[in-house]
């Protein structure tokens, strides 16, 4: 059985939002809620990278390991999913999750947190797959459709790769072989010092 | 060996978390300033080394992004597994065995001990100890704390506890419903708890005739009653440590996990939650000990709280000093009509 991932390729995302509104209108996702997002590190400055980033379907799941009504559970392709009818919105899940992937649409005064919702790595829920009832509360279950997540499907520069990770692995591999070539291979200036560093100034009070 | 490290690790993450109520979040505050100014130099000397980025990816600093919200520019933020650590590993761990061992500890020394019982017969002659006002804040905030004592156990341990015997459905249903009365319940405790304060800190101030009661441990093991004012010192030792700090720490941390609508961030909702669990678990065991001294524990310590009148052989014997000031102030027998003010030394 194929173990499903998600892997952003930094050195490809352009920062399009492709992904974040793929999702956002294949799912029909509640308001304020986005499933997934791009971030840029250190906008403008030269170096920048973007990075879209979701529920990682992690093996060793915090937000299953918090959650106080069990209603996590994970796929045998290894997607993390949840059960809406169990979820009491109490938003342990958030508070655990490093990637900021459960969002509660607010569902009273005061912040009260409705049902929690997150990526399903459009695999649906506990529900009949593609049933109107897992669409309403879920999303659309691709997966039970034969075709992979939405997100990386649209990307224009295919950054956003979604499906088993030994074919992910093998086409990530290939593509760091293969990216540049001699002194441009990632790090190589690590491995093998500065090749003809340009002149800068030396730090103030350094060595000269 | 291993073991012991990650046990060092997690004190010092409590303690850390400890600091962070009073000085802010400190789970981003290891990390190094923002870097950016790092990486255009390095994209100069060595273009094809991009590790001030990859740094900042785990920084928990706010970055640029299109969606809104709280948070939504932090690709990763750390103080969860942190957080999680502390709350499914130690805080569960000790806190359900101290939980467990108070009522334990109760019932063998109810079986061996007894309740406490008067030395003489009582005289019939009833006193006045808490007026109307003192014993509706009183038992506001019993009952707040006793609902949010239960709801607060479902959420934390009702997972390995209830859950196996309910099944998801009805467990579910069950946290649901607790949830709710825990958001709900808890301001109306805070407000108790002030009130409560502001009506019984005149007589819980040091006296000197505590003294006697530390030296002589309360007359807990050998029975003998000493002297004290309106509250000896166990009182005043509950009333502070447990009334003024512990259920206001509770009660702090409580608003802030109760009103995320301030767009407070993770680190303060982590740090808060734990606070919450410490304070919690430590206020309600100690609960326990209050709540079996305060009923089977003692002959007649109910009838204060609950009639507002005790036996006059209860006040000498336990509250001497009280006793004879308030026998001076006002006639014995329990007035007809009226609530006199109760006697206060």
């Amino acid at each position: 059985m194929a173990r499903m991932k998600f892997i952003c390729d930094a050195e490809r995302c352009i920062e399009c939002n492709g992904c974040v509104t793929a999702c956002k209108n294949e799912h029909e996702v509640p308001w304020g809620v986005n499933r997934r997002r791009v971030v840029t590190i250190n906008d403008g400055v030269p170096g920048e990278r973007s990075m879209s980033v979701a529920c990682m379907h992690c093996s060793d799941a915090p937000c299953m390991a918090v959650c106080p009504v069990d209603c996590f559970y994970r796929t045998d392709e290894g997607v993390v999913l949840h059960d809406k009818d169990l979820c009491i919105g109490c938003g342990y899940c958030f508070y655990a999750c490093p990637f900021g992937a459960p969002q509660f649409p607010q569902a009273g005064a005061f912040g009260l947190r409705g049902k929690m919702d997150k990526c399903t790595f459009c695999a649906g829920g506990p529900e009949t797959n593609n049933s109107e009832e897992e669409f309403r509360k879920y999303g659309r279950n691709r997966l039970a459709e034969g075709k992979l997540p939405l997100c990386a499907e649209v990307c224009s520069t295919k950054a956003l790769l979604g499906g088993d990770a030994d074919v992910l692995a093998d086409i990530y591999r290939q593509r760091v072989l293969t990216r540049g070539k001699g002194a441009d291979i990632w790090g190589w200036s690590t491995a093998y010092g500065k090749p003809d560093a340009p002149a800068t100034a030396p730090a103030a009070g350094g060595k000269s | 060996m291993s073991h012991d490290m990650t046990v060092l690790k997690r004190l010092l993450w409590m303690v850390l978390t400890l600091c962070a109520l009073a000085g802010g979040p400190v789970f981003a505050a290891d990390a190094p300033p923002a870097t950016a100014a790092d990486q255009a130099l390095r994209q100069q000397s060595q273009p094809l080394n991009n590790a001030p980025v990859w740094r900042e990816v785990r920084s928990g600093e706010q970055h640029y992004t299109t969606v809104q919200g709280v948070e939504t520019g932090v690709l990763i933020q750390s103080g969860g597994q942190t957080w999680r650590a502390l709350r499914n590993g130690p805080l569960m761990l000790y806190g359900g065995i101290a939980f467990c061992a108070m009522l334990v500890l109760l019932a063998v020394f109810f079986k061996l001990r007894g309740p406490i019982r008067l030395s003489e017969a009582k005289t019939g002659r009833m006193i006045q100890r808490f007026n109307t006002m003192e014993r509706m804040s009183h038992w506001a905030m019993a009952i707040s704390f006793c609902v949010l004592m239960v709801s607060g156990l479902v959420m934390l341990f009702g997972k390995h506890v209830l859950l196996p015997v309910f099944g998801y459905s009805l467990f579910a249903t069950v946290a649901l419903v607790c949830k709710n009365i825990h958001n709900f319940v808890g301001p109306v405790f805070i407000l108790s708890v002030l009130l409560f304060i502001v009506l019984f800190v005149k007589d819980n101030v040091w006296q000197a005739i505590d003294a006697l009661w530390i030296r002589k441990a309360g007359g807990l093991l050998t029975g003998e009653h000493v002297p004290s004012h309106r509250f000896n010192f166990g009182e005043k030792t509950w009333f502070w440590l447990g009334v003024v700090f512990l259920s206001l720490t509770v009660g702090i941390s409580g608003l802030v996990l109760n009103f995320p609508n301030f767009e407070q961030g993770r680190a303060i909702m982590q740090t808060a939650n734990i606070v919450h669990l410490i304070g919690g678990l430590i206020v309600m065991t100690l609960s326990l000990a209050h709540i079996y001294i305060g009923s089977i524990g003692m002959e007649g310590a109910l009838d204060g709280m609950k009639t507002g009148y005790v036996d006059e052989t209860w006040a000498k014997e336990h509250h001497e000093l009280w006793y004879d000031a308030a026998k001076k102030a006002q006639p014995a027998e329990k007035p007809a009509g009226g609530m006199p003010a109760p006697a206060r030394v």
